[in-house]
């Protein structure tokens, strides 16, 4: 899988819980502060990703950005 | 009431070896040793609440409680906490028997508790957090309404506890608004194998925080508690008073986050040790106005077990996760 399609998919995720529209979100949106989602969105988008991509994300302190979820996507998938 | 019966049968029970599905929530700067032991001694599962405190402080108190019981128990690691390196190190090297994680996500740490044989029970505020945790190698979750005194998600008991009672295999205990036998039933009803009662124990004997808290518990009715923060993702209930006045003053002001976090700073410990329980945060549940006189942390629980039978054998007719009756020694 592509990183533009691991992009697309997280996206549309962050998308659907934020309300935002999924045309706005970059590499470089962050799950906090660009697209409001407080802890329990977090949660809920961070258990989405798991569920779209069959991966465990264990420390999700690292993940800030869209970009973040992304790499650790394609790294785990490698 | 001697040498409780352990109800096996009961997943909560089976799984940390104790007579009565009954957690005691770990309040900061209050769920100290003396509570905990008295809760674990009467069957229950006592917590030592970490809050921010360091190593030292909480060796000691593991170190009091097994003075005086040898029952399990639990240390709550609150996982903001300056201190949490050293607080979670402690679960290998004193073998505490069981850790309730709250404020964040254990996953550091999991590992090296569920290796040094600790059982870990994470507090979740949604299915998708109790959902990672089962992942992540939870024994048990404790999934916590929003009733709840303290650190608050925003889901009622009564909507979360059936939702993650369904979404995950390991055991679900209910929290937030449990103060009786009615409430035991009514989490057991939802799905839950066993209950966390925060409010209730802050009203046993053995607790020793300040006498003005529990005289301002006792005072409080069922509108008494409000929710501080929630602007900021940070959202607190505590009982209605000057403080949560200046916080509703931020919340008109549109203050930054960092306002709250002064504002909050130090505000536990004042009205918890110190009874300034109009400038403090005083952390009650919604169930407070339930709660009404000191008794003993074993009268607690033989009258929440009590009453709970009653329900189950008289007036409800229901199948019950965790069995039907739990049995009570005389």
């Amino acid at each position: 899988m592509s990183e533009n399609e691991i992009f697309a998919k997280v996206a549309a995720i962050a998308a659907e819980q934020t309300g935002k529209d999924a045309g706005e979100i970059t590499m470089d949106t962050k799950f906090a502060e660009d697209l409001e989602a407080d802890s329990l969105d977090l949660f809920q988008m961070i258990n989405d990703i798991e569920d779209a991509f069959d991966v465990k994300i264990a420390e999700i302190e690292g993940i800030q950005t869209i970009g973040d979820a992304v790499r650790f996507v394609e790294a785990q998938k490698q | 009431m001697t040498a409780p019966e352990l109800n096996a049968s009961n997943p909560v029970c089976g799984l940390l070896g104790i007579a009565y599905p009954i957690l005691q929530g770990g309040m900061a700067n209050i769920s100290d040793a003396s509570l905990a032991a008295a809760v674990s001694e009467a069957g229950g599962l006592g917590v030592i609440a970490a809050a921010n405190a360091g190593a030292d402080y909480v060796s000691e108190e593991v170190r009091k409680l097994r003075l005086a019981t040898d029952k399990p128990f639990a240390l709550n690691v609150m996982l903001l906490s300056p201190n949490v390196d050293e607080v979670a190190a402690l679960v290998a090297e004193l073998r505490i028997p069981v850790v309730v994680t709250g404020a964040g996500n254990p996953a550091r740490y999991a590992d090296a508790w569920k290796s040094a044989g600790a059982i870990l029970i994470p507090v979740v505020a949604s299915v998708a957090q109790a959902k990672m945790m089962e992942r992540l190698g939870a024994d048990a979750v404790v999934a916590e309404g929003c009733e709840s005194g303290g650190h608050i998600g925003k889901l009622t008991t009564m909507a979360l506890v059936p939702q993650v009672a369904d979404a995950v295999k390991i055991p679900v205990i209910g929290a937030g608004g449990v103060a009786d036998g009615r409430g035991l039933a009514a989490v057991f009803a939802l799905g839950a194998a066993g209950a966390q009662i925060g409010t209730r124990f802050l009203a046993a004997l053995e607790c020793t925080v300040h006498e003005n808290y529990k005289k301002a518990l006792f005072k409080a009715k069922d509108i008494d508690t409000v929710v501080t923060g929630q602007r900021v993702n940070n959202a607190c209930r505590i009982l209605k008073n000057d403080l949560s006045r200046r916080f509703d003053a931020l919340d008109a002001a549109n203050a930054p986050a960092e306002e709250y976090e002064a504002l909050g700073k130090g505000a536990g410990y004042a009205a918890a040790r110190l009874g300034d329980v109009q400038n403090g945060s005083v952390f009650i549940g919604q169930i407070a106005g339930l709660v009404k006189k000191e008794q003993s942390a074993e009268e607690i629980i033989r009258e929440i077990i009590l009453e709970y039978n009653e329900i189950v054998s008289s007036r409800l007719c229901i199948n019950l996760r965790g069995g039907v009756k739990i049995s009570i020694s005389t």
